[in-house]
């Protein structure tokens, strides 16, 4: 029987096709290159399916899959440079994600972009095909060389699809932004990549042949031979260097998922078409950082101040952007903000040992972020692309699909039970909690992520408030553009998904009913396999973050279960809180902003905490007048001694003029000359003649 | 006998483009400069060199040795042959050769018989730099590199020709006088040791410590001069900061053809001459200074990128990135691991590449609308899309897009650097270097957001079309060449491996 494993190169290299063919014949296809993706992201969405059932061990005992598919280099003595798969219940799971959230995107932006008319098309499809492939295939990496490959990929679609409207100033704009700042922070991701390569001598994730796992020798059993040799050379411990290392990685990390403080691309990749921000933000770009860290649990978890620090930016992220969000008026912006803080939870998790829950909330976040994100869209389309809350209201009776499917979106977001949302965060928030009694810092962080989870609940609620209730506030709202199939299709099946999706992993319920339905839970687990032999499984991950990390469960008021209620109930009670404030201000026929409240705080959550201000002035007040006064020194110092030496020599001024008028038969006679002339002296000296 | 094919054909294409009339010249001198590209070609295909042709043990293909003349005690040999370093040169020189003849097409438009006349006369002289294996033969092909390449930009130059091409030439002349300077105190230090000049058997008598005293100083005192030296003479090729004055001018004033050969391949002339000399015949001299030439290296990557930020001409951006990229070789030179070394060779190779695409993107952009000034332009993606989407993937390739062969390069460079046991904390200099990948974004996508995108505006007043395929034809061969090396670097850096695995061996304990 054929084995769906040998396919999963299929995944990814089925949209590299569709880039193919939409950028060569978009211009001649029935819909400009939308079928093509829409085909190949199928595919790889059935694929995926399929491998995930195999995973599950419902067709056949393998269930992990490592390959290796192209080597980069073969000579002698060069590292394993190559590109593989490797499938595990990780891996097939986000495969899952990011091909159904393409296809979706896809046959949305059929409704957003074909419909509207826009110029360009195959383009489009093509950037988006490249994305769908870059995403997929960084999510099969098996090693993290080729991790950063796809990486750099993905970053160059968000560049190519963010600056999309390239004819108008600010996309371009928003573009060169995000490369940069993501490049800012690959910049420490490749030297991270480098020094594992040097350190350990190759780049695998998983088995004992991998990184990962040397490292564990080397902190807690027998340090592997290359490995010491580096470490004596650098001079360093193991763990130090370690973490040092495992911090560099982050750089990337912290880039591509938006967190504190490389976040200020995010909110202005806003320029790009909508569908891609949903894509961007739900299952590739963003998504990205946080499923790197995850790929390498186990080498976080062997440096507990790396793991310290993970928890502390995202927790810190997740009530820093929650709080500019508060006082957005453009309904994308407010969804970008909340992207950001969102990502903040599942580092929050991650670095607080929540393996299971930070891939949770990736998978809750991936659906509702891609169903707002298309709502918005839905809405923007409806507005004939205006984006200001404030011209919206009372959309709701006008546009009742999109008005329900994001209001289930938005519960799922504010964490409200039972939607997706509420139990992921719930989660997240339980584990930094147990795992923060026993340790000040995630203790901190965990205060901050609960404090967000009001914010949240306000903002979200703010948002739908304005969008949808009350009277309509302009023209537009009052008689808003109708949208088809294409854009409702997408969003009837996100809806139900940010229901629902939250039944995976309902851990409160299987505590409390001692019922086995901790699905997700249990899934990456793993087999016997995946845990004794690839070394990716939960199974695998425990120990090592109680030995090694040190980070131990404790539980208040006696016991699990009751600190449970009381975790669950604390962060439903925010989110309810902030959803109630919003009602209170916003679900009004003539809302005002309210923000006059703010006082002093106003401006500078309005001006994002000046944030962007500082990194335009390194850029652009530092770097560049450094660039400028290196030129005047190259110009004037080195060239001006280049030239003034050159006049006091042989070519003074004068001469030179008279070597110019010259025909140009004289400069090769002054050449061999000068040639012969050399030979002779040298001859010469040598005694040759 | 396949090398001195190639370069009596070029020779004689060159005559024969000489001949033959203005207006057919460009035409008849691409398809003679095919049959050195089919050769080359060829010639990799059955190459079967191994090992590093300066050293013992290694094996040349389609060597050549031959008596010519003697002078004194010393033979001097035609002896030519290609290891793995200087086949992928010389395959990147034929083809660049035929995409810079191409794209010289739409903006040469006088004496034309000349200009590719030289063209090919260069490259006779480049295919014999990278094979000869004789130093006086070498030397004979480094100079005569120079004639051509200053009538070229002299003649067929910008407004400020004369002064970039005197430039240009006095630089690399006093370059020239140096490093034969430099040479021949070895070759005096060696004494009776050698009975040529063939450069096999210069390397490997230094390497059996063979050097003895010249005028009183002590072999240890020579090898160091004469290292400074050669290092001086390359050092001005390349160029290495602070001898890379010359390198702008040159650029600016040359037309667009000119640069890419400039670029291209006479860059790689010096890095390919420090490879084989410095870090080969005396890699215990290089091994001793690795912290200072690592400063060299690592100066010239931020320097040379901060220098292209600040530039406003879209050729002057690409000419100091150029020396920003050719400090990558040189780190990975110093590192003397198997990954340093092969990168930076692959570098070389790769560069050529990305550079002559990168030029002709911009020779491109000018043939239209006349003006390289990034403030004169600005959307030009929505008149010329082919052109402007060949740019974005240059410029990504620049900066090091992986699956092309710019990253492949520079990550094996960063390896290699990365555990250097020859460079003093190897980790930090690697790292300091490696925020060029930051700064060649920065320029890059600036100049790309000013001059491809936003609302279309054109200082000039010349009516802009899309750009005629020839123009835009060889960029698509590079482009295809760039992913292709990138997606499978090993198609030349097995045989560059095989080639300089034995180089970061040297220099460790033996020698004076």
């Amino acid at each position: 029987m054929v084995s769906a494993f040998e396919f999963v190169p299929a995944i990814a290299v089925l949209p590299l096709v569709s880039f193919v063919v939409a950028l060569a014949f978009g211009k001649w296809m029935p819909k400009k290159g939308a079928l093509a993706g829409i085909f190949a992201t199928v595919g790889s969405l059935l694929i995926s399916i399929w491998t995930a059932l195999t995973v599950a061990g419902f067709l056949g005992s393998e269930t992990v899959y490592h390959a290796e598919l192209w080597r980069f280099a073969t000579g002698i003595g060069t590292f394993n440079l190559h590109l593989g798969v490797f499938v595990d219940p990780l891996s097939s799971l986000m495969l899952l994600i990011v091909s159904l959230i393409s296809v979706l995107v896809f046959i949305f932006s059929l409704g957003y972009m074909n419909d509207e008319d826009e110029t360009g098309l195959p383009r489009y499809y093509a950037s988006l095909s490249l994305f769908s492939f870059s995403m997929l295939a960084f999510v099969f990496a098996d090693n993290i060389l080729m991790a950063f490959m796809f990486f750099e990929l993905v970053g160059l679609c968000s560049f190519l699809l963010i600056g999309f409207w390239f004819r108008e100033d600010a996309p371009p704009s928003a573009a060169k932004k995000a490369f940069l700042v993501t490049r800012f922070g690959d910049f420490f991701f490749l030297i991270g990549v480098v020094g594992i390569f040097a350190t350990f001598g190759t780049g695998l994730f998983a088995t004992e042949a991998g990184f990962p796992h040397m490292a564990e020798q080397a902190i807690t059993g027998e340090m592997p031979g290359p490995v010491g040799e580096f470490l004596s050379a650098v001079g360093m411990g193991a763990q130090q260097w370690f973490t040092i290392l495992g911090l560099l990685v982050l750089g990337g990390v912290v880039g591509k998922s938006a967190q504190f403080p490389l976040h200020t691309w995010l909110p202005d990749a806003m320029e790009g078409p909508t569908p891609v921000s949903a894509l961007i933000h739900a299952a590739t770009m963003v998504a990205a950082g946080v499923y790197l860290v995850a790929r390498m649990y186990g080498f976080y978890l062997l440096t507990p101040t790396t793991l310290a620090i993970i928890a502390l930016i995202g927790g810190f992220t997740a009530l820093f952007a929650a709080t500019m969000g508060v006082v957005k008026q453009e309904l994308k912006q407010v969804l970008a903000y909340s992207t950001i803080s969102q990502y903040g939870y599942m580092m929050l998790a991650l670095g607080s040992g929540g393996y299971v829950a930070a891939v949770f909330h990736l998978t809750t976040h991936a659906v509702f972020k891609a169903l707002l994100f298309l709502g918005a869209g839905s809405v923007i389309i409806a507005m004939h692309h205006n984006e200001n809350m404030w011209d919206m209201g009372g959309l709701k009776e006008k546009m009742p699909v999109t008005y329900w499917t994001f209001l289930s979106g938005s519960l799922a977001l504010a964490g409200i039970v039972p939607f997706a949302g509420f139990w992921s965060k719930d989660e997240v928030l339980y584990e930094a909690l147990i795992h923060g009694l026993g340790s000040p810092v995630l203790l901190v962080a965990w205060a901050m992520g609960l404090l967000a989870v009001f914010l949240t609940g306000f903002y979200t609620f703010r948002m739908v408030f304005l969008t949808f209730h009350g009277e309509p506030r302009s023209d537009t709202a009052e008689d808003p553009e109708s949208v088809r199939w294409n854009v409702k299709l997408p969003l009837g099946v996100l809806g139900v998904l940010a229901a629902t999706i939250g039944f995976i992993n309902m851990v409160p319920v299987a505590k409390l009913t001692g019922l086995k339905i901790d699905f997700l839970h249990k899934w990456l687990v793993g087999g016997e396999v995946l845990n004794a032999e690839f070394l990716t499984g939960l199974e695998h991950y425990e120990p090592i973050l109680k030995e090694v990390a040190g980070i131990k469960a404790s539980y208040i008021a006696g016991g699990e279960i009751p600190t449970l209620l009381i975790s669950a109930a604390l962060s439903l009670g925010l989110a309810l809180a902030g959803v109630g404030l919003a009602y209170r201000l916003y679900a009004v026929p003539e809302p005002v902003a309210h923000t006059k409240k703010l006082g002093g705080l106003r401006t500078l959550l309005m001006h994002n905490y000046y944030q962007d201000e500082y990194q335009v002035w390194l850029a652009q007040g530092v770097t560049l007048p450094l660039a400028r006064a290196a030129d005047t020194f190259d110009q004037g110092i080195i060239d001006g001694v280049v030239n003034g030496i050159s006049s006091v020599s042989l070519f003074s001024g004068d001469r030179v003029r008279r070597i110019q008028t010259g025909v140009v038969s004289n400069y090769a006679a002054l050449l061999t000359i000068g040639l012969a002339l050399l030979l002779i002296v040298f001859g010469i000296v040598g005694g040759w003649f | 006998m396949l090398v001195e094919l190639l370069i009596v054909f070029a020779l004689m294409a060159a005559g024969l483009v000489f001949l033959v009339p203005d207006e057919y010249a460009g035409q008849f001198a691409a398809v003679l400069s095919l049959v050195p590209v089919g050769v080359s070609l060829w010639m990799y295909s059955v190459f079967d060199g191994t090992g590093n042709a300066l050293l013992e043990g290694g094996q040349p293909a389609f060597e050549t040795l031959a008596n010519w003349i003697t002078l004194g005690p010393y033979a001097i040999s035609w002896h030519v042959g290609l290891d793995g370093v200087s086949m992928p040169l010389v395959v990147l020189t034929t083809l660049l050769t035929t995409l810079a003849i191409v794209s010289a097409w739409t903006p040469i438009e006088e004496r034309e018989s000349q200009f590719y006349g030289l063209v090919l006369f260069m490259q006779a002289a480049l295919i014999g730099v990278f094979a000869a294996l004789d130093f006086l033969l070498w030397f004979v092909f480094w100079e005569a590199v120079l004639v051509p390449m200053y009538f070229l930009i002299g003649v067929w130059g910008g407004p400020r020709r004369k002064y970039a091409a005197i430039k240009f030439f006095v630089y690399t002349n006093i370059a020239s006088l140096v490093l034969f300077v430099g040479f021949f105190t070895l070759v005096f230090g060696l004494g009776d040791s050698i009975s040529t000049l063939g450069l096999p058997a210069i390397a490997q008598a230094l390497e059996a410590g063979q050097l003895g005293s010249v005028a009183g100083f002590g072999p240890g005192t020579v090898k160091l001069a004469a290292f400074a030296a050669l290092f001086f003479g390359f050092a001005v090729k390349v160029p290495v900061v602070p001898f890379h004055t010359w390198l702008p001018d040159a650029h600016v004033e040359a037309p667009t053809p000119v640069s890419v050969l400039l670029a291209g391949v006479l860059l790689k002339m010096g890095t390919y001459a420090l490879l084989r000399f410095n870090f080969t015949m005396l890699a215990d001299v290089a091994r001793a200074n690795a912290t200072l030439i690592a400063i060299f290296a690592v100066v010239s990557v931020i320097y040379g990128a901060l220098l292209a930020l600040a530039q406003q001409d879209l050729k002057r951006i690409v000419a100091y990135s150029s020396i920003s990229s050719m400090g990558y070789v040189i780190l990975g030179l110093i590192a003397f691991t198997p990954h340093g070394v092969g990168g930076a060779t692959f570098q070389m190779v790769s560069h050529g590449l990305i550079s002559g695409l990168m030029f002709m993107a911009v020779g491109v952009i000018y043939n239209e609308t006349h003006t390289r000034m990034i403030g004169d332009m600005s959307g030009m993606a929505d008149r010329m899309p082919v052109t402007a989407g060949v740019f974005v993937a240059a410029a990504f390739g620049y900066m090091g897009l992986p699956l092309m062969s710019g990253f492949a390069a520079e990550v094996l460079v960063f390896m290699g650097a990365f555990q250097s046991t020859v460079i003093p904390a190897a980790p930090l200099f690697t790292a300091i270097a490696m925020f060029g990948i930051v700064i060649v974004a920065g320029y890059l996508l600036r100049a790309m957001q000013k001059t491809l995108f936003g609302p279309f505006r054109l200082e000039t007043d010349y009516d802009i079309g899309r750009a005629p395929l020839q123009d835009v034809a060889p960029l698509f061969v590079l482009l295809a060449l760039v992913i292709a090396l990138g997606v499978a670097p090993d198609l030349f850096y097995r045989m560059i491996q095989d080639a300089v695995f034995e180089v970061t061996a040297l220099g460790l304990g033996g020698g004076a």
